[in-house]
């Protein structure tokens, strides 16, 4: 709808509501949620255009630190939507001026947790992409926020609400798969070899750095961090294992029980990319190239794998989580969506495909925004909501502390600590660069 | 001239020429990047058609190295850039029997960020003086004898200018224009004097966007990841300038320049714009996101463009499109590709390595045949000259599809 018509039902809203059988079903139509997005890059444009298309939400703010997704994401809103969002680099400024009900935080994993905060102390509800944040503490802080507020709050984790990954987890949770007693999750790079270093460059015009970097460390420039690189720097994210991990973690909290698992291992290393430049001058990146994280929990164990480099050849699937069960063997996958693979060779594989509502970036985000105004609107608990969300980034996280620290930790579950193991526990925080201060107590 | 049946043109610009020789099979060379008229269009006449009935075949097979370099076919030779072992390389091949002449060759890296990386630019021969210009991926310029890739002058320009490096290294392929050869380097373009590779004019900033410079009157179009200039092409002074902000700084496909209007498109859900020329911040006539080129330009013939519509990872979509009003005629689900233009027909290549052959019209997609050249991924134009279409893949396998009409 755009500005104009809205304007008409504005003035002329009684009138019309007379006319109708039902003028609430009108007025509810009308009441669209106004929706702000603070960070304006690939998942951020693709979260705001599900928003848009959705046909609830009206695109009030846009806040970015650099200028050209900035002003694509709202060329792109405008021509979409007709609507003409505000323009922020700062979203403490948006927050005050466009009143959002509605935030999305869709920034590299180190600026989550300080927009997440301030959009639910404004008393909007809150998009956040996964992992919920960089460090324990953040999210322990955002759930804390979240629950205060009484607001609530979708995490990106489209796969909790995907059809393929629906019906698998029906699948598995009848039993077909039988007893399941270890779950392997695990993603094979693409065939990439030694990592050279790039030169570090002039900040691009229009970027403002100093914040881009924010309450992390503030690096040279380097061209590799952004876009989309920074996944793989260990200042703004958590490298594989945080990026994708996260999404299977996920998947194994969805079908067990379990909450959380009593100790965590992983060792890895930077084996083939060779060792992390960070010079005035270069840098690569730093995240492991090879990792291997074990979850101990109850009934079962959990085994993380991801390697950026060789093929698959040997495999038959590059990507997913094995449930290995008593009855056999069940993928799910992405792409390829699930399979399962009985231990009887006299029985046949069963196979699902995926159904995703974006088909290049293979998501379905559009069913996950649906959901997360549904409950909204219907005040419930959406499908992938932050306390899900949290603990299942625990596990990445705890992940990276055990390799960091290189040795198994225990891990208290309901209290959330790490036992035993004070130098370990200093790395569920970090200091901030000033002037940001970590949140919570 | 390799091919003795057909008469061939060797001068760019020489447009009445083929009007006076338009009922004589005409063949012509392809020196430089979307060819002589800057426009992806080939005024070649005469070649085979009827695929149908009996498919092309190919002549003959290269391997050029990792990249999306088109080739340019001039006097008897055909040449593309590739990357081969941490090298970008200039292959030239005997344009009839595909057998290598020389390589020039200098340490590169791959750039391989979210693709499979190599150059991206397309070198430039100028027939008249027997050289040819390249633009590495990284800002270095090579100006080298045609006869044997001997170097006649280097620079490595953007190390010695000290220009912002794009995403993906320079891709935009060097204009000869008078005494200039002309680069998409800095936000609005760069000249060089084109005998001895002095700096004429230079702009100053922003990365470059990854187009071709084309040229109009004494105007060429340049880009950088923020829109579009129009600069003199004596002084680099900016004429106009178009407003076009992309996600990740892309303007690659080459503007089309017409009818005192210039189009522009770009790909990761931009869209196109029609612009009348003019001076200073150019006007609008119309905007719309149903037709977004990635990388490679449209083709115009008449009122009407044809191109892939979408970007290589997307759904992407043969599309024609009027020029007046940017309204999509029709859509053929071809996946991405790229297309070229001759004698009223598209040839287009599928990323998938399909070469197609349709009549050119707006009232539908007019198939005549395909047939498959090469494996994925195409993303490279291909090239019709002297009754050879010469197409490549990203890995580097490249082929010479025969199309000549024999008497």
């Amino acid at each position: 709808m755009n500005a104009n018509r809205r304007e008409f039902f504005k003035t002329a809203g009684l009138t019309g509501a007379a006319l109708l059988p039902f003028p609430w079903v009108q007025a509810q139509a009308e009441r669209k949620h106004r929706v702000a997005l603070i960070g304006c890059g690939w998942w951020g444009a693709n979260i705001v255009r599900e928003a848009m298309a959705s046909n609830r939400c009206r695109i009030v703010g846009l806040c970015d630190v650099y200028r050209r997704p900035l002003t694509a994401t709202a060329d792109e809103v405008e021509t979409l939507s007709g609507e003409q969002a505000e323009l922020f680099e700062d979203y403490e400024a948006m927050l005050r001026k466009a009143r959002p009900d509605i935030v999305i935080v869709a920034t590299p994993d180190h600026w989550h947790a300080l927009p997440s905060i301030a959009a639910l102390k404004s008393g909007a509800h809150l998009f956040v992409e996964k992992p919920t944040s960089h460090t324990i503490g953040e999210s322990q802080a955002m759930l804390q926020a979240a629950e205060a507020e009484d607001r609530v709050v979708q995490v990106g984790l489209h796969r909790r609400i995907g059809p393929h990954h629906r019906s698998g987890m029906e699948f598995i949770k009848a039993g077909r798969v039988g007893d399941i007693g270890t779950v392997r999750l695990f993603v094979v790079g693409r065939n990439r070899g030694g990592e050279r270093p790039a030169a570090n460059a002039d900040v691009p015009n229009g970027m403002n750095w100093d914040l881009w970097c924010g309450p992390a460390p503030k690096r040279p420039f380097n061209p590799k961090i952004t876009p989309g690189g920074w996944r793989n720097f260990l200042d703004y994210a958590n490298g594989t294992l945080g990026d994708w991990g996260v999404h299977w973690l996920d998947q194994v909290l969805w079908w067990t029980e379990e909450k959380y698992p009593r100790s965590v291992y992983s060792t890895g290393g930077r084996f083939v990319s060779g060792a992390a430049v960070n010079t005035e001058q270069a840098a690569t990146t730093d995240a492991p190239d090879t990792q291997t994280a074990v979850y101990r929990f109850d009934s079962f164990t959990a085994i993380w794998e991801h390697r950026n480099y060789s093929g698959n050849g040997s495999e038959k699937h590059r990507i997913g989580a094995y449930f290995y069960g008593s009855k056999g063997v069940f993928h799910m996958g992405w792409r390829d969506g699930w399979t399962f693979y009985p231990s009887d060779n006299q029985e046949s594989i069963v196979h699902e495909k995926p159904q995703f509502s974006d088909t290049v970036d293979g998501n379905n985000l559009k069913q996950l925004w649906a959901d997360f105004l549904d409950a909204i609107e219907q005040k419930r608990t959406p499908a992938a909501n932050l306390e899900v969300a949290h603990r299942s980034t625990m596990l990445p996280l705890l992940g990276m502390i055990s390799w960091r620290t290189g040795r198994s930790l225990t891990w208290d579950g309901e209290r959330e600590r790490i036992v035993g193991d004070p130098e370990a526990e200093k790395l569920m925080r970090r200091e901030y660069r000033k002037p940001w201060r970590y949140p919570g107590v | 001239m390799a091919n003795r049946f057909f008469m061939t043109r060797t001068l760019p610009g020489a447009l009445s020429f083929w009007v006076l020789t338009a009922a004589t099979p005409l063949a012509e060379d392809w020196p430089n990047f979307r060819g002589p008229d800057y426009d992806g269009i080939s005024d070649e006449t005469g070649w085979r058609k009827n695929w149908a009935e009996k498919p092309p075949a190919v002549v003959w097979k290269a391997e050029v190295g990792i990249g999306f370099s088109a080739f340019v076919v001039a006097d008897g030779r055909a040449l593309t850039l590739g990357h081969i072992q941490d090298q970008e390389v200039l292959s030239c091949f005997d344009e009839t029997t595909g057998e290598r002449l020389w390589r020039h060759r200098f340490p590169s890296e791959l750039g391989a960020k979210f693709y499979i990386g190599g150059p991206g630019s397309t070198p430039t021969v100028d027939v008249a003086n027997g050289l040819v210009y390249q633009l590495g991926k990284w800002g270095e310029v090579y100006c080298l004898s045609l006869e044997d890739g001997s170097v006649k002058w280097f620079r490595n320009v953007a190390q010695e200018e000290k220009l912002s490096v794009p995403s993906w290294g320079f891709n935009g392929s060097p204009l000869l224009s008078g005494e200039l050869v002309v680069l998409n380097l800095g936000p609005a373009g760069m000249a060089l004097n084109r005998q001895t590779g002095e700096t004429v004019w230079s702009s100053r900033g922003d990365a470059a966007g990854y187009s071709t410079p084309v040229p109009y009157e004494d105007i060429v179009i340049v880009s950088s990841g923020d829109g579009w200039s129009g600069v003199e092409t004596l002084t680099g002074a900016t004429r106009w300038t178009i407003d076009w902000a992309t996600r990740y700084g892309v303007n690659a496909a080459d503007p089309i320049v017409w009818d005192g209007k210039v189009f522009v498109s770009s790909g990761y859900q931009k869209g196109s714009g029609l612009f009348s020329l003019n001076r200073g911040e150019l006007p609008r006539t119309w905007a719309q996101r149903l037709f977004r080129s990635q990388q490679n330009a449209p083709v115009r013939l008449g009122a009407y463009l044809y191109g892939i519509d979408g970007d290589s990872s997307s759904r992407a979509k043969l599309k024609c499109l009027e020029w007046e009003t940017g309204e999509v005629q029709w859509t053929e689900d071809t996946g991405y590709g790229a297309v070229a233009a001759a004698d009223n027909h598209l040839i287009y290549l599928r990323a998938d390595g399909r070469l197609g052959l349709a009549e050119a019209s707006p009232k539908a997609f007019e198939p005549i045949a395909e047939t498959k050249v090469l494996t994925r991924d195409c993303w490279t134009v291909p090239v019709l000259a002297n009754g050879r279409i010469f197409c490549r893949n990203s890995r580097g396998q490249a082929v010479a599809v025969d199309v000549r009409t024999l008497p």
